[in-house]
């Protein structure tokens, strides 16, 4: 069965994604049979990822597609007919698109990030509902023009940290950490983003598809090479730092519960010479959480993928969860002086992996290394794409039947410390942060 | 149904047992599969082609897939008659879905195997196809393709035919074929799947005389469509 008839065959398929909290108020649509009618802002590779997401996900009508680039234009309205037999319409110009469209009721928004909070914006106080790509901006007074506007206009605004909505992040910080307390007390993080040059180069493009000088120079593009590679310039985006940690440090301060005190990075150009960011950034942030004291390392390179890909790590006494998107970089460990998890897997809460190597013979080194942990894993795959359980969340708060995982004001408020981080690099100094620094 | 998402877990075991030996084929076509292009012709010379930059976006490679050959690590040494020159350039394309998705079929012949924005053709998902118009029919010593080599993905039921019949209704040679368990209904195949990367996919032709080239697939591990950068075919002219 092809996706043109799973679609046609399975109307009445669940939105299976995490359903949590309380009804929204804000329900545009009454019912999973009413169509929710979306305008797709930004149809460049993150905008056809996210689509490819929402095909999934019953009940949306397409109505609208919006693109400076005719390339991406055709191609994001070509994948929209092929999915619902119709050509949504086009459209280069989102004021254009927000004049002339009627009834639409949400806008998906997947432009380059110094774009996110214009055109959120705009599209809040056009009346829609609103998912944001994040950052959630290139500037911290862009993210909180976005807060102010989601609740001026009393709109659902969900930023795309798609780990939100994620059931193995969520059942990992539900079940493992919060009620069972596996990690005991955790006192560090550990977090990275490792990504090889070769994944790191200049996104090219056919020169016969350029877009036209002048229409570049409207919406704020100097060439074609910053079009197509804008998380290199400082004007545009936040550079890797902003494009890749924000998923994980994100995290750290979700699965806290609070914000950092304080940042201390350290960034350079050290292979791509001639890009406006730094290539490879490490920072330290210091919390004062709920349960002491925890600093948290968190590195991002694009040099090389050595060390294991991308993923977060929380260490505490008992035990450590290195927590990732990949099922295979996902991983629990018992400390070996930590009371046993023997009844957790018989509950079903663990699934017990390999049993610890065994033990070295005694020599000068090993005498000084602590025993091996134990390793667990969750039990249960998941078996969607990436970004489908975050925006199954969406709709169903937009439907009324959900609360957002993660709306603008508490994206904000985990986002805010990353904007200080290239700042921190840049003087090379610590940032002791003010209230002003990270609040609304 | 084959997995078109990373995530999906299949029932490995039942699909691990067809990898050993499948020599089923649709009584309509002759198989040539083997598990790997060999050396090609004794005492030839070397094929050589153009190869693009490597880059690559997104996760790695799903390890999901039954029988999923190695990562290749270097274009492979292959040998092709003296002579053997590249018939498929500019020659005309056709496909199986009326209103591509992305790009145009011009693509898959225009001599650009960027992974990049615009150097790719996509369309429909499920089991569709592009083919190639040599516009005579002549011996065929090798393929490559490259369906979209910016990420490590895998191309499900990747099967080429040759045949002189423009509608492959009759004289159908199949020189590769992956297809471990007919879900594309074209027989099985006991050829390795393989993950996408710059070097290509080679396919030995050994010498088979055709006219048109068909190549099919059924979505990716990616995502359900169906995509071409690039598909080279080499042979001697008559």
């Amino acid at each position: 069965m092809n996706r043109r008839e799973f679609l046609s065959k399975s109307s009445t398929i669940a939105g299976a994604g995490l359903v949590l909290g309380a009804p929204s108020v804000l329900g545009a649509a009454g019912s999973a049979n009413d169509k929710i009618n979306v305008a797709l802002i930004g149809m460049g590779k993150q905008g056809r990822v996210l689509f490819e997401a929402m095909s999934n996900i019953p009940g949306i009508h397409f109505q609208a597609v919006c693109d400076i680039w005719d390339y991406n234009l055709n191609s994001g309205a070509g994948k929209v007919r092929a999915l619902q037999k119709h050509m949504p319409n086009r459209y280069t110009d989102i004021d254009e698109l927000l004049e002339k469209e009627k009834g639409l009721d949400v806008a998906i928004v997947a432009t380059p990030d110094f774009w996110h909070s214009p055109h959120t914006v705009k599209c809040l106080d056009a009346g829609l509902h609103v998912y944001c790509e994040k950052m959630m901006s290139n500037t911290i007074d862009g993210a909180r023009a976005m807060v102010h506007a989601m609740e001026r206009n009393k709109k659902l605004c969900q930023i795309g940290h798609q780990r939100r909505s994620n059931p193995r992040y969520r059942y990992t910080l539900d079940h493992l950490i919060n009620n069972n307390k596996i990690c005991g007390t955790i006192v560090n993080i550990n977090g990275q983003w490792n990504r090889a040059v070769s994944s790191s180069q200049d996104i090219q493009y056919k020169k016969s598809l350029a877009i036209d000088p002048a229409r570049l120079k409207q919406y704020g593009f100097k060439d074609m090479h910053q079009f197509m590679n804008w998380r290199f310039y400082r004007d545009l985006s936040g550079g890797p730092i902003s494009d890749l940690g924000a998923h994980q440090i994100d995290v750290f301060n979700w699965f806290l519960g609070c914000q950092p005190k304080s940042v201390f990075a350290s960034g350079g150009n050290d292979f791509f010479k001639t890009r406006e960011h730094f290539d490879n950034v490490m920072a330290i942030f210091e919390y004062d959480s709920a349960q002491g004291p925890v600093r948290a390392f968190y590195q991002v390179l694009t040099t090389t993928s050595s060390g294991g890909g991308f993923y977060e790590s929380f260490m505490g006494t008992e035990g450590t969860i290195k927590t990732s998107e990949m099922a295979s970089g996902s991983a629990i460990y018992r400390e070996s002086s930590a009371p046993l998890w023997d009844d957790l897997v018989k509950r079903g809460y663990l699934r017990k992996k390999a049993a610890p190597a065994p033990a070295k013979k005694s020599d000068g080194i090993a005498s000084y290394a602590s025993a091996a942990p134990e390793e667990f894993a969750i039990p249960g795959v998941l078996n969607k794409q990436p970004h489908q359980n975050h925006l199954e969340n969406f709709f169903a708060a937009v439907r009324g039947e959900a609360k957002l995982n993660c709306d603008a004001r508490h994206a904000f408020e985990s986002e805010a410390p990353i904007f200080w981080v290239n700042p921190s690099a840049l003087q090379k100094e610590p940032i002791i942060f003010t209230p002003e620094q990270l609040q609304v | 149904m084959k997995p078109t998402i990373p995530f999906l877990v299949l029932g490995a075991a039942s699909l691990f047992a067809l990898s050993s030996c499948n020599k089923e084929s649709s009584s309509e076509t002759t198989t040539s599969g083997s598990g790997g292009p060999g050396i090609g012709t004794p005492g030839g010379v070397e094929l050589v082609t153009e190869l693009p930059k490597e880059v690559i976006e997104g996760s790695p490679a799903p390890k999901n897939i039954p029988n999923l050959a190695p990562k290749p690590k270097k274009f492979p040494t292959f040998l092709v008659p003296e002579g053997t020159v590249l018939l498929s350039k500019g020659k005309k394309v056709t496909c199986s879905d009326d209103y591509p998705i992305m790009g145009s079929p011009e693509l898959v012949t225009d001599g650009e195997k960027e992974a990049g924005e615009g150097y790719f053709f996509e369309i429909l998902d499920g089991l569709q196809w592009v083919q190639i118009d040599l516009e005579k029919s002549q011996p065929i010593h090798a393929l490559l393709l490259w369906h979209f080599h910016g990420q490590p993905r895998v191309y499900h039921d990747v099967i080429v035919q040759v045949s002189d019949d423009p509608e492959f209704k009759t004289g159908v040679t199949t020189l590769f074929n992956n297809d471990y368990d007919n879900s594309s209904k074209l027989g099985k195949g006991t050829d390795r799947p393989y993950i996408e990367s710059h070097f290509g996919h080679l396919i030995n032709g050994k010498g088979t005389k055709a006219r048109y080239v068909r190549c099919h697939s059924n979505g990716n591990t990616s995502n359900g469509e169906n995509h071409y950068i690039e598909v080279e075919v080499y042979g001697t002219p008559e």
